[in-house]
């Protein structure tokens, strides 16, 4: 489970251009291993400044080790890490002020309330001034909508209010980066709306967000930039439509006349099969204006043309295609 | 960018580290909130009291028989001493109860906190690890010196309430004004507490080694018996100057001596500072490499 990335979709790997926005964070060859298991290997992740990049992957798919090398808990095996333009870990305490992080759920003491908790977090907080403490803090409860429950003690929060309070941790002062490991675990529908709408907040304000889940439609709903992590790998990353368009092109036209589209098309050695309501035209060979000309040109009425775009679940499933078995029991992610 | 609007006004420090002083005060905060730390330091400062009045009640009984070890000698002195009272309630919960004190805070210190996934918060906030190791044997330390303290006041007012002031004779049969009976209280106590701090050090060495209190609480523990057991075998009398636990019984009574005597005193506060040094230093060994 060592090898190499598994180079499906073509181009998509090696598809990653030279960066113009600068980077929040970089890794390469990055390398982690535990006693005998690989975590990850070969890692090279690119975090453009100002995106909110979804880190993808079965459980045990090296995420969340990923993460921890990013902010400098653990030291990598091999490899190199820089997070802010600072190397990592021998330079966290310059890099770490400006960056929020909730990882591996939330860590805080049962017999303290939430309130509490998270005073006792802040005061620990570089950036942020002791007189000034109290009202981030109300602040931070006020955003996840935990300002109600501030005052009870932590041993009585749902899974859900915990997450909440974690979050609110990352989000004491504004960041250069926030960083959420699963930040959806535990939250019902509606907490993970607020979720997203915080992470596009976050982005708003221009703040590089990086959120690892394998739920596959937060990660659609909410990023710029995909990464796709199977077995301590990276197999896929960059921008989410891309990826999203490679591999995949073909335009569908919705049409009365399917049949006779498709012979026209077919006429004009453009391939095309039928669908439920048209027809699909393959774009591998073909700009699409030339195939809504052929159409228009032989008559056929076009009601709507759209280029095909799979869901992340299709790219996800095309990409970690044939390995699915082998990396659910990869230590070191929870 | 990160400047952008944000609803809740916040005043920049512009500085990466946090002062050393707030985050020992924070970590005061939360270590005598927490129950259990308030309930052995409650309990310990019942121990003096407990023992004035066990004392008071069984005083004619004790009659003449003479007891033959050390601590039970001490013991039979408190009765009616205020000076003596404190100091053999702190030499008897010297064996057990105030290293346990010590072992749980620093399991907590540590091994609580990754427990609970805490530790991971401080290092991202981030606390450098030889600042967190400072705050941490800080912590520790002020829980000894509280015990100890607590347990010098209810001694010294119990003893004060049942003997008054003139019942403050030294071993020796010489009598000692208030002052000066503080004073030597305040001696033995500071000695004790030199031999807490190391106590703490070595948990703190444990804790940072292991993500479970428990372990750390029984670990020291085992060792503090185990210490204690090879203190009595007189085969191993060469290992004796190593044990921290040796002379524990004895050494306090020196300061009820008139005049003092400071071998044994000297000689244990040297062997604590040693094991400070040792558990300090592991501690901080383990915790720089640790994963966070």
């Amino acid at each position: 489970m060592t090898s190499t990335a598994v180079e499906t979709g073509a181009g998509i790997s090696e598809g990653v251009p030279a960066p113009a926005v600068p980077l929040a964070a970089r890794t390469r060859g990055l390398r982690k291993v535990y006693r005998s298991t690989v975590a990850v290997d070969h890692v090279d992740l690119d975090v453009p400044e100002g995106a909110v990049l979804g880190m993808l992957g079965p459980n045990g798919s090296g995420k969340t080790t990923t993460i921890r090398m990013l902010l400098g808990l653990v030291r990598p095996t091999a490899g190199e890490v820089e997070l802010l333009g600072r190397k990592m870990p021998d330079e966290a305490a310059h890099a770490l002020p400006d960056v929020g992080a909730l990882v591996e759920g939330p860590g805080f003491h049962p017999f303290l309330s939430g309130r509490d908790n998270l005073l006792r977090f802040a005061a620990a907080e570089p950036r942020l001034a002791a007189p000034a403490i109290p009202a981030a803090v109300d602040g931070a409860l006020e955003r996840v909508g935990l300002t109600a429950a501030a005052r009870r003690r932590y041993k009585g929060y749902s899974l859900g209010m915990k997450q909440r309070l974690g979050l609110a941790g990352a989000l004491l002062v504004p960041r250069r980066m926030v960083v959420l490991d699963e930040p959806t675990n535990g939250l019902d529908p509606a907490g993970t709306r607020e979720i997203r709408r915080i992470i596009a907040d976050l982005h708003e304000v221009g703040t590089t967000v990086v959120v690892s889940s394998h739920l596959l439609a937060e990660v659609e709903a909410t990023c710029t930039h995909v990464a796709v992590l199977q077995s301590g790998n990276v197999v896929a990353q960059g921008e989410l439509a891309d990826l999203l368009e490679s591999g995949n092109a073909a335009l569908l036209v919705r049409t009365p006349h399917a049949e006779r589209a498709v012979e026209v098309l077919r006429e004009n050695r453009i391939g095309a099969r039928l669908t439920p309501d048209g027809v699909r035209a393959d774009l591998t060979a073909t700009p699409a204006p030339r195939v809504l000309q052929v159409l228009v040109q032989s008559g056929v009425e076009v009601h709507e043309a759209t280029r095909a775009r799979t869901g992340l679940e299709d790219l996800f499933a095309r990409l970690t295609e044939g390995e699915s078995a082998a990396g659910d029991d990869v230590e070191g992610d929870a | 960018m990160s400047t952008a609007a944000i609803s809740v006004p916040v005043s920049r420090t512009g500085h990466d580290t946090v002062p050393l002083a707030r985050l020992a005060a924070a970590e005061l905060r939360w270590i005598f909130r927490r129950p259990r730390t308030l309930a052995v330091l409650g309990l310990l400062a019942l121990v003096p009291i407990v023992i004035g009045i066990g004392l008071t009640l069984v005083n004619r009984s004790v009659g003449t028989n003479a007891p033959s070890d050390s601590g039970a000698a001490l013991l039979s002195s408190a009765i009616n001493n205020a000076l003596v009272l404190p100091i053999a309630a702190m030499v008897m919960t010297l064996t057990l109860l105030l290293p346990l004190a010590s072992a749980m805070a620093g399991a907590d210190a540590i091994a609580g906190e990754a427990s609970h996934g805490t530790l991971r918060g401080w290092l991202l906030a981030p606390v450098s690890r030889g600042r967190l190791l400072a705050v941490k044997a800080f912590g520790v330390a002020t829980v000894s010196v509280v015990a100890v303290l607590a347990m010098s006041i209810t001694g010294f007012a119990t003893g004060l309430v049942i003997g008054g002031t003139d019942s403050l004779f030294t071993l020796s049969g010489t009598t000692l004004s208030v002052g000066q009976a503080m004073l030597r209280i305040l001696l033995a106590g500071g000695w004790i507490v030199l031999q807490l701090w190391a106590v703490g050090a070595i948990a703190l060495a444990v804790s940072s080694w292991t993500e479970h209190p428990m372990l750390v609480v029984a670990s020291v523990l085992a060792g503090n018996i185990v210490f204690t057991i090879l203190g009595f075998l007189d085969s191993l009398k060469w290992l004796h100057p190593f044990l921290l636990t040796q002379n524990w019984a004895l050494a306090p009574a020196d300061v009820l001596q008139d005049p003092m005597s400071t071998a044994m005193l000297g000689e244990g506060a040297l062997r604590a500072a040693c094991y400070i040094v040792v558990g300090l230093s592991l501690a901080y060994a383990r915790l720089v490499t640790r994963d966070g």
